[in-house]
C-alpha cells in the first residue's frame, strides 16, 4: 500500500490543471519523482513539488494499491483523478471542476463540495461527493455526444442544474435536491434524485430517471404509462421525450 | 543569397519525367537552379525519397463555414491539442483545426500548397484574413459562381460576354483563382427550401437549368483563358443513384476545348457522386461506369473525396444536402445563406466501418482511383474535412500503394460492403511515381500552377521540396505500409521556398505563404453591361454596398497575381 499525502502550499488564486494527480501516475514513485510531475498553474507549467507538500508512505506496484490523500483547500485545482483506472483519492475539502473526468476505475471521495463537471464522461469507478455538487454532474464536455458512460456518482448534498446531461450509461444518485433539467438529452444510464427537481428528462431518448421528491414542472413531452412500483414504492411512470421519439423512462411520485 | 544543395536524393518528379533517379538538387534564392557552389548548405538525403512539395487542389481550410464548424464543434477542439513551441502557436482540433494548425499540419506531411475550394465573394474578406494567417503553405481560393444571380441572369439572357465579365470581376472581387460551381442552381433553390433535381430542372425564378449554368461557365472559363478549368461539385450529391447525373454532367462539357494544357472540366469529390441504387437499402457503388468514362475521355479530371473512418465535419455550399444529412443522422446542423450568391451548411458526423453505407463510400473513393488507368486523371483528396481530415492523406496513400493495407481495413468493414463494391477484387498497387502524380504533380497540372513553378522540381521552379525518411529501393510499400505511412506523416524535411520549415517531423520555421489569384481582362462592352446590372443588384438586393464588398489589397499581403485575358 502506497499512501501519498498532498498539502497545497498556498491558496491558489489562479486555477491549477492537475490531471497528473492520479494513482496511475503516482504508483511506485518516490517523493521526488511525484514532485517532478507537471501541473499547469494558469499557463505556466510547474512541478507538483512547487505547488504541494508531498509525503509518500510505503510503495505500490500498481495503481490499485495507491491511496492519495489531499488535505487543505484545493477548490482551485481542476481535473484531479482524470482518466484514473484504479486506486483511491480522498479529498478532504472542496475541489474544482472536472474532478474524475474520464475516469475508468477506482474511487474518489470528496469530503467537501465538488465544482461543475464532476465525473465528466467517466466510464467506470465511483465518485462520492459528501457535500454539494455544482452544474453538470456526470455530463459531457461541450459538443460531446456522450457524457457519463459507466460507473457511479453519489452526491450526498444537493446538485445544481443539468445533472447527467448526455449521459449514456452508469448511475447518478443525488441524495438532496437537483437543479433544473436533470438528464437533459440523455441516451442511457440511471439518475436517482431523492429530493426535488425541475423539468427532468428533456430530449431523453433512452435511460431512466427516478425522482423521489417533488417535480416542480414537467416538460410537456411525456406520455403517462400508469403506476409502477420501484423498490416497493409506487411511482407514476412516464415515457418520452416523445418529440425525439424517446423511450426513456421517467418515474415521478 | 541563400543557397542549398540536397545530395543523394531519390527523386520522383513526374512533371519532368524523373522516376526515382538518384540525383542532387540545387537551390538558390528560393528557386531550383542547375548548380550551386561548394559552400552551400548541404543536406544529405542518403538515397531517401524526395518529392516536390505536395499540392492539395481541393480542401476547406479557411472561411466562414470552417469557422462555423469550429464554433459547432467544441468537442473537436479537444482533439490533437499540442502546446506552443518556440516557433509554433498552440494547436487544437482534428477535423477543424485552428488557423495556424492548418498550415503546420500540411507542412509536416511535406505539403506546401493548398486550394480552399469554396469562397463566396461576399465572405471572401474573411477567407483571406484566415488564409493570410495560415503559415508556411501557399494558398488560393476558388470562387463560387454556381448559384449566383448575376451568373444566372446573364445566362438566361444568353450574354456570354457579360457572364465572362462578371467572372473576371468576381475573381477580382474575391481575389480568387478559379470558378467553383457547387450543386449548380441548387444553392439558390435552397433559399426557398427547394433543390434542383437534376441537370434540366430549372432554378426557381431564374428559368435557367443547371446544364446551362455548367455549360456557359465552362465557356466563359475558356473565353477568359483561366489557368484552372471549372471546378464542379455535381447536382444530387449525397443521393443514391446520383451517378447518372454525374455521367450526364460530364457530357455537358465534352466538346469544350481547353486553350491550355489542362482538362476542360474538373469534377470534385466524385466519391460522393458515384452512388448507385434507388434508396439507402439498395445503395451500391457505381465507380465502374465513372472510371470507364474517365478511361475513354481525356477532357476531364476528378478527385477522390476519399472517406476516412472516424470523425468528420461536413461543410459545403450545398445547403440542401446538409439539411438532409442532419435530418437523416439526427446530427447538428448549421445553415448559411449567402444573399445573392449561394447557400451553405455544416454538419458534423462520424463514419463507422460497421455501417455498410459508409463502407461502400470508403470503397468508392479507392475504386475511382484504382480503376481509372491514368493516374493524372484522379487526384488524391479527402475533400477535407468532408470525407475526413487531411492529416489522413498518408493513410490514403498507403491504401493506394498496398492491397494488404486495404485488406487490413476491409477486415473492419461491414460484410455487405463487398457485395456492392468491387474493391475486394482490385489488386492494382500504385508505385512511388504514381503517388507523386496523385499528390502533387496532377494537382499542379489541374490547377494550372506548373508555370508558376509549383508541383515539380525543374530548374526555375519554387524550391518546395519534401524529403521522406524512407528509401524507395529498399522499401516494399505493398508490405511495409506502416513504415511508409509514418514517413509520409512526418517528413524528414519540408523545404518551402528554399527554407527548411520542417525537420524530422517538427516545424522549424513559419514563414508566411503566398496567395495566388487571377486577374482577367474582360471585353469592354460586356463589362459595361455587367456593371450596370451589378450596380442595380447592389442597390436593390445586397445588404452591403459595393464599396465595402470587394477584397482589397490590404487583405492579401503576399499576393501572386496571374494575369490572363479574354480571347
Amino acid at each position: 500500500m502506497q499512501t501519498v499525502t498532498l498539502v497545497p502550499k498556498e491558496q491558489f488564486k489562479i486555477s491549477v490543471e492537475a490531471e497528473t494527480i492520479t494513482p496511475d501516475n503516482f504508483a511506485g514513485k518516490s517523493t521526488d519523482e511525484i514532485g517532478a510531475l507537471v501541473a499547469f498553474e494558469g499557463n505556466a507549467p510547474r512541478p507538483l513539488s512547487e505547488l504541494f507538500d508531498i509525503k509518500v508512505d510505503g510503495s505500490a506496484d500498481a495503481a490499485d494499491d495507491v491511496k492519495i490523500e489531499i488535505n487543505g483547500n484545493v477548490n482551485r485545482v481542476k481535473r484531479i483523478g482524470e482518466a484514473m483506472t484504479a486506486g483511491l483519492i480522498m479529498i478532504n475539502g472542496d475541489v474544482d471542476m472536472r474532478c474524475g473526468a474520464k475516469m475508468k476505475g477506482g474511487t474518489i471521495t470528496i469530503k467537501g463540495n465538488a465544482d461543475s463537471w464532476v465525473g465528466q464522461e467517466m466510464t467506470g469507478g465511483e465518485i462520492n461527493v459528501q457535500g454539494d455538487a455544482n452544474y453538470y454532474v456526470g455530463a459531457g464536455y461541450r459538443g460531446e455526444a456522450c457524457g457519463m458512460r459507466g460507473g457511479k456518482i453519489t452526491v450526498f448534498g444537493n446538485a445544481n442544474d443539468f445533472v447527467g446531461e448526455h449521459m449514456c450509461g452508469g448511475e447518478i444518485v443525488i441524495k438532496g435536491n437537483a437543479g433544473i433539467m436533470p438528464g437533459l438529452s440523455n441516451k442511457g444510464g440511471k439518475i436517482v434524485i431523492e429530493g426535488d427537481t425541475d423539468m427532468p428528462g428533456s430530449e431523453m431518448t433512452k435511460g431512466t430517471i427516478i425522482v423521489k421528491g417533488t417535480v416542480k414542472d414537467m416538460m410537456p413531452v411525456y406520455q403517462k404509462e400508469g403506476i409502477e412500483a420501484v423498490d416497493g414504492v409506487e411511482f407514476t411512470k412516464y415515457v418520452g421525450d416523445v418529440v425525439v421519439d424517446g423511450v426513456g423512462e421517467l418515474f415521478v411520485k | 543569397m541563400s543557397e542549398m544543395r540536397i545530395k543523394n536524393a531519390t527523386v520522383y518528379d513526374p512533371i519532368n519525367g524523373i522516376n526515382g533517379d538518384l540525383m542532387d538538387i540545387a537551390v538558390k534564392d528560393g528557386k531550383i537552379v542547375d548548380s550551386v557552389n561548394g559552400s552551400a548548405q548541404t543536406i544529405d538525403a542518403g538515397g531517401r525519397l524526395v518529392y516536390p512539395g505536395g499540392v492539395d487542389a481541393h480542401t476547406h481550410i479557411a472561411g466562414s463555414k470552417v469557422n462555423v464548424g469550429r464554433i459547432m464543434r467544441p468537442d473537436d477542439s479537444r482533439l490533437n491539442n499540442k502546446p506552443r513551441t518556440k516557433v509554433t502557436r498552440p494547436r487544437t482540433g482534428y477535423t477543424v483545426p485552428n488557423v495556424y494548425s492548418m498550415g503546420y499540419g500540411y507542412a509536416e506531411m511535406g505539403y506546401t500548397t493548398a486550394f480552399e475550394a469554396a469562397v463566396p465573394i461576399l465572405k471572401a474578406r474573411h477567407t483571406h484574413e484566415e488564409l493570410e494567417e495560415i503559415p508556411i503553405i501557399d494558398k488560393a481560393g476558388l470562387t463560387l459562381f454556381g448559384s449566383n444571380w448575376m451568373v444566372m441572369d446573364a445566362i438566361r439572357e444568353d450574354d456570354l460576354d457579360r457572364l465572362a465579365a462578371y467572372v473576371a470581376w468576381g475573381l477580382l472581387a474575391s481575389r480568387g483563382w478559379g470558378i467553383k460551381i457547387v450543386n449548380p442552381g441548387g444553392g439558390e433553390a435552397w433559399g426557398f427550401g427547394k433543390n434542383v433535381s437534376g441537370l434540366d430542372d430549372p432554378v426557381p425564378n431564374f428559368e435557367v437549368t443547371p446544364r446551362q449554368i455548367v455549360r456557359q461557365l465552362a465557356e466563359a472559363n475558356e473565353k477568359l483563358n483561366l489557368p484552372h478549368s471549372i471546378h464542379l461539385h455535381c447536382n444530387n450529391l449525397g443521393k443514391p443513384g446520383n451517378y447518372e447525373t454525374t455521367l450526364a454532367t460530364f457530357d455537358v462539357c465534352k466538346d469544350i476545348k481547353s486553350k491550355r494544357d489542362r482538362q476542360s472540366l474538373h469534377v470534385t469529390h466524385v466519391q460522393f457522386n458515384a452512388w448507385g441504387g434507388n434508396h439507402w437499402g439498395d445503395f451500391e457503388s457505381k465507380s465502374e461506369p465513372i472510371a470507364d468514362y474517365l478511361n475513354k475521355n481525356d477532357f476531364l479530371t476528378i478527385d477522390m473525396g476519399q472517406l476516412v473512418f472516424g470523425s468528420a465535419t461536413t461543410m459545403t455550399a450545398d445547403g440542401p444536402v446538409q439539411y438532409a444529412n442532419a435530418r437523416l443522422l439526427k446530427a447538428r446542423w448549421s445553415n448559411g445563406d449567402v444573399e445573392l450568391e449561394d447557400s451553405s451548411g455544416v454538419t458534423p458526423l462520424e463514419y463507422h466501418p460497421q455501417s455498410y453505407i459508409h463502407g461502400i463510400m470508403w470503397a468508392i473513393g479507392l475504386e475511382l482511383a484504382l480503376l481509372t488507368k491514368d493516374p493524372w486523371k484522379v487526384l488524391m483528396t479527402t475533400d477535407h474535412p468532408n470525407g475526413g481530415p487531411y492529416v489522413n492523406y498518408p493513410m490514403v496513400m498507403t491504401m493506394l500503394m498496398s492491397q494488404k493495407r486495404r485488406e487490413k481495413e476491409m477486415a473492419k468493414i461491414a460484410e455487405m460492403t463487398f457485395e456492392r463494391t468491387s474493391i475486394a477484387g482490385i489488386d492494382r498497387e500504385l508505385d512511388w511515381y504514381d503517388i507523386a502524380i496523385k499528390t502533387r504533380a496532377a494537382h499542379a497540372k489541374v490547377q494550372g500552377i506548373i508555370e508558376l513553378g509549383k508541383g515539380h522540381l525543374g530548374v526555375g521552379a519554387d524550391a518546395d521540396i519534401a524529403i521522406y525518411d524512407i528509401k524507395p529501393d529498399e522499401t516494399d510499400a505493398t508490405v511495409e505500409f506502416d513504415k511508409v505511412e509514418a514517413a509520409f506523416r512526418h517528413a524528414a524535411y519540408t523545404i518551402k521556398g528554399g527554407e527548411i520549415v520542417v525537420k524530422d517531423g517538427e516545424i522549424t520555421a513559419t514563414p508566411k505563404g503566398r496567395t495566388y489569384w487571377v486577374k482577367a481582362t474582360a471585353p469592354a462592352d460586356g463589362h459595361e453591361r455587367m456593371m450596370e446590372d451589378l450596380k442595380m443588384k447592389f442597390k436593390k438586393y445586397y445588404s452591403v454596398n459595393m464599396a465595402n464588398y470587394m477584397v482589397e489589397d490590404e487583405y492579401v499581403e503576399h499576393p501572386v497575381v496571374f494575369e490572363t485575358g479574354y480571347q
